[in-house]
């Protein structure tokens, strides 16, 4: 574990930069966590798509299909990828302060 | 005997260890003389030069204590002068995992260093099968391994989220094309090609499996996705678990089998490809009676037989290729995707060192899913960054998952401002869409054939009578002026005096072999530019031509040769129309 600080957000993370306690996100903790993810400021379609992995999370335990976040926003996937570079599962996962997803990613 | 005092774990490790331990791993366990050719060969070792731990024959130590102690007879009598030794607490197992799991991706680099033959990867893998018996593995191994165990796929994607993924990339590509008749066919019968995927490309980047399906299409392919046992990658191979990567392995074949498929293609993914096609057999004890191949070879194969046009100048970029460890060291595809690179771009550069000597990307063996053991990775990273940096190209495209996982993550760690591709996504973007034009069958061989080889040279070298002979007619045919050539020495004495525009070569010839003549016809200022065509029916004798300090040839055929191919490749290289 680590900790990581921005501003004025301290919290604790895995060695691969996501929180290691998702209880504790928070808006500016995604402001935070964006920062380091090459998305340059949080529009409101990056809320969108970030509120949404939240709200899957909390329902199921674990981040959603491509496929469902797609549906759901109503962004295509070249719009994801736009505006979140390092692409979902790892760039936007993180800033919606969801844990690393597992297997090879 | 004295009863030893272990935990319930480690006493565990011990039974098991003798029921592991095959004659290829007490091989390696025997045979180390600790002369220190591997330390060199390791990227951690070269990223942490003074940590001896990091060091090949220290890790295989770890273990080799244990087979010397308990199976060895060395070890009963001379314990002190090998080395042996044991395990009895749960701290000592978890060291071992930190060795075994966190200190070695099993990339088998220093395999192939050893002058003994010292395979310490299939040692590291056995240990760490061991230890995930007894419960001891890092948490994201035993995440993924469960869900391969329980849902089927690493990742855990529901059967009905899969299919909805493969509908909408389906939907994408109608529109795209506009054509309603694209899609993605599943579970059909009888199919030539059954295609299987990385989990990670229906959860996360679907964009991959609607570029296969795209070219799929383009080819007129038969083919389909199987509704299930469709995840070809397997951490059967990481977590040293034989019965995982055998009840992984059995899902697919299975599923071909049902489909009744020809051929199960493997999307590129270098463990999948090798547990898969290479391991998978062995741990299902499987008798797979259909034909099993990389995707790489299924698009070089469409674009040789002319079954897909691509432009590389559609991807104006400068690319390097990264070889991954399981592709490359453990399964021998090394020039499959470089071939398919020279058709798809313009500028690739190569990667030193490359091939089966090639480093890892370090997030081979599974090191993806650990995040404990993710400052080291990125540390020994450097040996990695430093050989990208020197390619000075802007694209490093691989032919597995893990590895664009785990280079994009050292090219942010070291700021090299690089993009990861795959050749997938190449291809499918290099592809030639022509308006199709219905022409009757029998018309094609008089469109393109009468005289599109009207006053080229060609020299056709081979020590088969037949094979000279059908060569000289099907060229001759199409208007070339064809010399034969029975044997290397003829082959430059008639390629020197008649300058032909383009040598079909043999390379399994008696006396001086084809690698010899294409080395000497590279070398001769006068032919060195002259275009080389390599044939031959045994691919592994490529390695003749591999290993030569000259200019790559123009093309390659593997025998046996039908006439389609034979003229579509030779007016490919003469850049005929």
């Amino acid at each position: 574990m680590a900790t990581f600080e921005h501003g004025s957000v301290k919290i604790e993370v895995d060695e691969d930069g996501f929180m290691a306690e998702p209880e504790n996100w928070n808006q500016d903790v995604a402001l935070a966590l964006a920062s380091t993810e090459g998305v340059g400021a949080m529009t409101e379609s990056h809320w969108k798509v970030a509120n949404y992995l939240r709200d899957y999370y909390k329902q199921f335990g674990i981040a959603p299909m491509i496929r469902k976040l797609c549906k759901e926003t109503g962004f295509s996937l070249k719009e994801i990828y736009d505006l979140y570079p390092s692409g979902p599962a790892k760039g936007a996962c993180k800033v919606a302060g969801l844990p690393k997803p597992t297997g090879c990613v | 005997m004295v009863t030893e005092n272990r935990s319930y774990n480690a006493q565990k490790v011990i039974e098991r260890l003798a029921k592991k331990v095959n004659r290829q791993m007490a091989g390696s366990l025997a045979a180390c003389v600790h002369c220190g050719m591997c330390t060199q060969s390791c990227h951690y070792v070269l990223a942490n030069p003074d940590d001896p731990t990091f060091a090949p024959a220290y890790k295989a130590d770890r273990i080799r204590r244990l087979f010397k102690r308990h199976l060895d007879w060395t070890g009963r009598i001379i314990p002190w002068w090998v080395k042996a030794g044991s395990v009895y607490t749960d701290e000592e197992l978890a060291e071992l995992m930190d060795t075994v799991f966190g200190k070695c991706t099993n990339c088998r680099r220093c395999t192939l260093n050893c002058p003994m033959g010292v395979d310490l990867a299939v040692v590291n893998r056995m240990a760490r099968g061991l230890l995930v018996s007894v419960g001891v593995m890092p948490e994201g191994v035993a995440v993924v391994s469960k869900d391969q165990w329980e849902i089927g796929n690493q990742m855990g994607v529901l059967k009905e989220d899969y299919l909805e993924t493969l509908d909408w990339m389906s939907e994408e590509l109608q529109q795209e094309l506009k054509d309603p008749a694209v899609g993605i066919p599943i579970d059909k019968f009888d199919c030539e090609v059954v295609y299987s995927i990385n989990p990670r490309e229906v959860k996360y980047d679907p964009r991959s499996i609607a570029d296969a399906a795209k070219i799929f299409h383009f080819a007129e392919e038969n083919w389909t996705m199987p509704s299930e046992g469709w995840d070809m990658t397997n951490f059967g191979l990481f977590s040293g678990d034989d019965d995982l990567g055998g009840a992984v392995a059995r899902r697919l074949y299975e599923k071909v089998e049902d489909l009744r498929g020809k051929k199960l293609v493997i999307s590129e993914c270098g463990h999948g490809y090798r547990s898969t096609r290479c391991e998978g057999p062995n741990w299902a004890k499987y008798d797979v009676p259909f034909e099993m191949e990389s995707s790489v070879i299924t698009m070089l194969r469409y674009i040789k037989e002319g079954r897909i046009k691509v432009d590389p100048s559609k991807n104006d970029i400068s690319v390097t290729y990264h070889d991954s460890c399981n592709n490359a060291r453990s399964c021998g595809m090394t020039e499959e995707p470089r071939e398919l690179l020279s058709y798809v771009v313009k500028d690739f550069r190569e990667m030193h060192p490359n091939r089966a000597e090639n480093y890892c990307c370090t997030g081979g063996g599974g090191a993806m899913s650990m995040s404990e053991y993710t400052p080291r990775r990125l540390k020994s990273a450097v040996v990695k960054a430093d050989q990208l940096r020197a390619t000075g190209a802007g694209v490093v495209v691989t032919s597995c998952h893990n590895c664009v996982d785990g280079l994009t993550d050292l090219i942010r760690h070291y700021k090299l401002g690089m993009q990861v591709t795959q050749l997938v996504n190449l291809v499918a973007n290099a592809l030639v869409i022509e308006e199709r034009v219905a022409i009757p069958v029998e018309i094609v061989p008089e469109v393109t054939a009468a005289g599109s080889l009207a006053g080229r040279k060609i020299l056709v070298v081979d020590d088969e009578p037949d094979i000279l002979t059908f060569f000289a007619s099907v060229l001759a045919d199409n208007g070339a002026e064809v010399i034969e050539a029975r044997e290397g020495q003829e082959a430059l004495l008639k390629a020197r005096s008649e300058k032909p525009d383009l040598v079909t070569l043999d390379i399994s010839m008696p006396g001086q072999d084809g690698g010899k003549v294409f080395e000497a016809l590279r070398r001769d200022p006068d032919l060195a530019l002259t275009p080389v065509c390599i044939i031959t029916g045994r691919p592994e004798l490529r390695r003749l031509i591999y290993d030569r300090p000259v200019p790559p040839p123009d093309g390659y055929l593997d025998k046996p040769v039908n006439e389609e191919t034979l003229l579509l490749n030779v007016k490919k290289i003469l850049k005929v129309v």
